[in-house]
């Protein structure tokens, strides 16, 4: 047997066995926050108690190893702010997430709903949904999730059509409609400034829009375990001690570990293919 | 595992079942772990678990996707919305012929954000309904005019709204940033990094050549075909760069269901208060490992 007809299932557990012996043996270690990471983090941080932002779920359960950590952390990192937060969805197995841990986190810094935070749900329609909310969220939502007329919720008083009212927007974003479409249709028509968290697989087009049309990103799993860590090392300091989010954070920077030399593991099958294919041709050549 | 460690568990055990989000329960944890396993048994080789996984998941993301568009896509904007309109327009016929603009523009329906009467809304939204018939005509007769006129209705809006917006965020901007000198900062004028400055120039020698790949109307000289040659080697680069994001996503993707695993794999998991030892990944993995074994004996290969 050549190594041409190698049995692709040793990769297989290859890989099964590094993560898995890694995620039970392996430590979590701190890691460096990136300027992209930094910069998410400042945005927010920048923003004043009462301010208002829209927060857009656009994931769903096949992202959400990625994009819930962000999710989680961004909220803690508002309300821990009092910062106002008006949740909205454009995927539509996106408001499990929203709703499980808004059931959480608001009760955690005393938030009411109606005043401190909204959840508006889901709107179909990719970028003519993001469109008409950046044109009018009263049109586009006449009612929140929960079928409340949405003139009825206090947090709407100060918001206005074309994203009046609206200091940052957020988008966890897993594809398409994600951070793209939120540039396209809202950031650069009502100059809104934009923050947001991507899946590894979108990351790589984020570079083009940074600083000017999106002010700071997570990308992957890698965003998430620093921006964790900034956020749990703010709370930490307020409530001394530990966070709501130290726990969240250790296992993703667990995870990064492991991370690292699944990677790895790639990296080296991808050289030992490459060989095997330039002696094989070589072989072939001289015969 | 000690006899205080099992009342341990047994003491914090979670429910067998429950609706409260973010609560673990005991019947979520067993299906969570067979589901995940039973998919990853298809790394083996092509099995009834993960036929069975795979068509649970089609059906439980169909169920909750035609829930999710019926309730956004039509209860709310067809169904409650005509019914409030019919609402307003009793009201604004009960105020009669004499009724002031206020009045009356009080109790107008909203489109679009914009007020009218509640009798065009209605038309309206009844426009929107022939249209979407019409483009169900096409799974009977498939050379008919009908769905053309909704197709272009929905072409024409998608391409004007994609024009504005994409233009300029994807065009004009980012033509823009490419304008700035690399050596000095575009705010106050002050020279940059020098690794910043390397790196601008890296990127800006990058994006000619790149761009000069793409030439093909004129024959090409030594000059373009070696700025081609570096602009195929960064297209390359970039792709490599794409796909190491690729492979570091999917990798989370394996990590987070090891995570998953690992939470469930606690003894207030396990079957008749055993403990961990039979928790649902391992009596999960122990079954589908046991029947994929007992399938392979009974079916001998085609080689034998």
């Amino acid at each position: 047997m050549s190594l041409q007809d190698f049995d692709r299932r040793w990769i297989f557990l290859a890989m099964g066995v590094i993560v898995v012996g890694l995620y039970a043996f392996g430590p979590a270690a701190e890691m460096k926050v990136n300027q992209y990471a930094q910069s998410y983090f400042d945005t927010i941080e920048a923003l004043q108690p009462g301010d208002i932002v829209l927060l857009s779920a656009d994931f769903d359960p096949a992202s959400a190893a990625e994009i819930e950590p962000m999710y989680i952390a961004t909220i803690h990192h508002l309300m821990s702010k009092d910062v106002r937060i008006i949740n909205v969805a454009t995927w539509p197995a996106a408001p499990p997430f929203t709703r499980t841990q808004f059931s959480v986190i608001p009760d955690v810094y005393g938030k009411v709903y109606g005043k401190d935070w909204v959840e508006l749900g889901f709107k179909p329609g990719d970028d003519v949904a993001m469109g008409n909310i950046g044109q009018s969220l009263r049109s586009t939502y006449p009612a929140d999730a929960r079928g409340n007329p949405i003139d009825s919720l206090e947090i709407m008083n100060d918001v206005g059509d074309a994203m009046r009212g609206i200091k940052l927007l957020v988008t966890l974003s897993a594809g398409y409609p994600g951070i793209l479409e939120w540039i396209a249709q809202v950031g650069g028509r009502y100059e809104v400034p934009i923050v947001t968290g991507t899946t590894a697989v979108q990351t790589p087009d984020l570079f083009a829009f940074y600083p000017n049309q999106v002010k700071g990103f997570l990308g992957a799993a890698t965003g998430a375990t620093q921006y964790l860590q900034l956020v749990d090392e703010k709370l930490a300091t307020v409530v001394g001690g530990k966070s709501e989010l130290t726990a969240p954070k250790q296992e993703n920077q667990k995870r990064m570990l492991v991370q690292f030399w699944g990677h790895m593991l790639i990296i080296a099958l991808i050289l030992i293919g490459n060989l095997i294919y330039f002696f094989g041709t070589r072989q072939g050549a001289r015969a | 595992m000690s006899l205080l460690a099992l009342q341990d568990a047994a003491a914090s055990a979670p429910p067998f079942f429950t609706y409260t989000p973010n609560a673990p329960d005991v019947l979520g944890g067993w299906l969570i772990c067979f589901f995940t396993l039973a998919v990853f048994s298809f790394l083996y080789k092509d099995n009834p678990f993960y036929k069975l996984a795979e068509h649970v998941f089609v059906g439980v993301g169909t169920a909750w996707f035609t829930m999710e568009y019926y309730n956004e896509g039509i209860r709310k904007p067809l169904v409650e919305y005509v019914d409030a309109a019919r609402e307003q327009a009793v009201r604004i016929a009960a105020l009669g012929p004499n009724a002031s603009p206020e009045a009356v523009r009080e109790l107008q329906t909203k489109l679009g954000g914009y007020p009218i009467d509640p009798s065009w809304a209605i038309g309206i939204r009844a426009g929107a309904i022939v249209l979407s018939i019409f483009l169900l005509v096409r799974l009977f007769k498939n050379d008919s005019w009908m769905p053309r006129w909704p197709l272009a209705i929905m072409v024409g809006v998608y391409a004007a709204l994609k024009m504005t917006g994409e233009v300029q965020s994807k065009l004009v901007l980012q033509v823009a940033e490419t304008m700035k000198s690399p050596f000095t900062s575009p705010v106050d004028g002050t020279p940059l990094a020098w690794d910043v400055q390397v790196g601008n120039v890296v990127f800006l020698v990058g994006l000619v050549c790149a761009l000069t790949y793409f030439l093909f109307t004129f024959q090409r000289n030594k000059v373009v075909h070696g700025m081609a040659r570096v602009g195929v080697i960064t297209l390359m680069i970039t792709f490599g760069s794409m796909f190491g994001f690729t492979v570091l996503g999917r990798i989370a993707l394996l990590i987070e269901r090891v995570s998953s695993l690992s939470d469930y794999s606690g003894p207030e998991y396990g079957l008749f208060g055993a403990g961990a030892a039979l928790s649902p990944p391992y009596v999960a993995g122990a079954v589908i490992v046991a029947t994929l074994v007992a399938l392979s004996l009974a079916k001998p290969s085609r080689a034998d």
